[in-house]
């Protein structure tokens, strides 16, 4: 029997699409690279005062990765080109609108930051002409950084409250959200810091730097999947609608999604490689392999919790 | 605010005609494949020949606690000084965030406008010429009520004192100004 009532699309409660969950992957990914560089560099021994390869790659990787993040994001409005409506209007109960106001300050601390770090690289990707603005900022460095390591605390949670603050879907409307994507966007933020410095800075993965932050990888690992436990664990306790959303993690496409892409590749993958002999372990090959097991986690579990934290309304 | 609008559902009275349905999309311009309001019809309920339906209203709950207006970063959506939420069609940036937090999921994106869309109670048109809504005038059996809770001799008042009613999902405190009067048949939905 055909309804009487019309086209029911429109109450599909999935409204936000893998396009939003590459925003939030790239937005996770920019804050969590510049949290790593920034904390190295601050927090490690050596005394060795050049820029280290993770921290160019984590310059590199903070703009980039925000922008193509953003644009995603432009494009899958419906009115892309009436996007600067959303800069000079602010409704500050809105968590978009508070990321929009993090961000707004955000990016072109980071092109700034990307121009200090890579002042010596900047000549010969024929980019002298910004060398004097790169000099003329290098006094600023120091409250740049501390400024700019604030904003992507902000920029890593606010992707996690802006799903959180919808309390129509119970997996989204939980506490431990914002947590989870600021730990799993570290871990992306550690694996493309990896790959960048591997690939485009010529480390040789033996700095002090990179050791460094292989010593982190297991404890931000254990964290991220904590956080998860917690999350299905304050689904089961709160009952009712928001235990049928444990369904999730047994049926459909995005069960598989979370059980290969999270935890097959994006856990297992890189506990695993720390079983092989460190010869091994350490060459660049198994490196960026892991590094892109790492990353290819992040992103599937954005998907899972956009997709699947969307199927169930409570 | 002095007025507190709000529309009475009585699903005993409804017969899930679509009338209320087909004059807002004429009033509203609502394009197709997308509607402001629609009823849902679930059934039959019990042995045959005594069967029933019930019916349910979906539309703007007009929650009081809009999650939509908390949501939305540029404030094109809006509770007004008579209490409707509403949008600014030139603040929408299409963002969809509305659309998502909306836990009755009534609001839609128009495909002709690209702006968040829904019912406003014919508040720019109807309401303004002191009209009822669109759907309770064309309503056949008089199934919907229209008016204002805080002018105690209004017939909405009167009625939500007098008739056992409910609201949908106002565990999430969204303060819906949707009533429905309950149909007195029952009927197991599993």
């Amino acid at each position: 029997m055909n309804n009487t009532w019309g086209d029911v699309a429109q109450y599909d409660p999935v409204t936000w699409n893998w396009i939003i969950a590459i925003y939030l992957f790239m937005a996770g990914l920019s804050a969590g690279s510049l949290l790593i560089g920034l904390g190295l560099r601050w927090w490690s021994n050596t005394d060795d005062k050049s820029e280290s390869a993770i921290l160019k790659a984590a310059a590199l990787i903070a703009p980039v990765a925000i922008c193509i993040g953003l644009a995603c994001l432009v494009f899958d409005l419906t009115k892309p080109f009436h996007f600067w409506l959303i800069l000079i209007n602010y409704n500050f109960e809105s968590v978009m609108a508070i990321g929009v106001a993090v961000l707004l300050f955000y990016i072109p601390l980071t092109f700034a930051y990307a121009l200090m770090v890579l002042r010596d690289e900047l000549a010969q990707w024929k980019l002298g002409f910004l060398t004097p603005i790169a000099t003329m900022l290098l006094p600023w460095r120091k409250p740049i950084e501390l400024v700019m390591f604030v904003l992507a605390l902000g920029v890593g949670a606010y992707t996690g409250f802006l799903l959180s603050a919808m309390n129509a879907y119970p997996m989204l409307n939980t506490a431990v959200l914002p947590a989870l994507f600021l730990v799993s966007g570290l871990s992306a933020g550690a694996a493309a810091n990896t790959l960048v410095a591997l690939l485009m800075f010529n480390s040789n993965g033996h700095e002090p730097h990179m050791k460094t932050m292989h010593g982190m990888e297991l404890p931000v690992v254990f964290a991220e999947m904590t956080f998860i436990f917690m999350l299905f664990c304050a689904l089961y306790f709160k009952g009712g609608a928001a235990a049928m959303a444990l369904a999730s993690l047994t049926t459909g496409v995005w069960a598989v999604v979370f059980w290969v892409g999270v935890v097959a590749i994006g856990f297992g993958i890189p506990l695993l490689s720390m079983l092989m002999p460190a010869h091994s372990r350490h060459t660049k090959g198994a490196m960026v392999t892991v590094a892109c097991a790492s990353l290819a986690g992040v992103l599937a579990l954005r998907h899972f919790i956009i997709y699947a934290g969307q199927s169930y309304i409570s | 605010m002095s007025q507190r609008y709000v529309i009475v559902h009585d699903e005993n009275k409804c017969i899930g005609c679509q009338a209320c349905s087909v004059a807002c999309r004429s009033e509203n311009n609502v394009p197709d494949g997308v509607s402001r309001l629609q009823v849902h019809i679930q059934g039959p309920f019990g042995e045959a020949p005594n069967l029933h339906f019930k019916y349910h209203r979906m539309s703007c709950q007009q929650c009081e606690n809009a999650p939509c207006v908390t949501v939305c970063p540029t404030g094109a959506a809006y509770i007004g000084d008579d209490g409707i939420v509403s949008i600014k069609p030139e603040k929408c940036v299409g963002c969809m965030y509305c659309v998502a937090a909306c836990p009755y999921k009534v609001r839609f994106m128009n495909p002709e406008t690209k702006v968040a869309d829904k019912c406003n109670f014919c508040k720019d048109t109807r309401l303004a010429r002191g009209e009822q809504p669109a759907c309770v005038d064309v309503c056949p059996t008089d199934a919907l009520v229209f008016g204002d809770t805080n002018d105690n001799n209004s017939q909405v008042a009167k009625m939500l004192l007098q008739r056992a009613n409910y609201q949908d999902s106002t565990h999430l405190g969204t303060k819906p100004r949707v009533y429905r009067i309950p149909t007195k048949k029952g009927g197991i939905v599993s």
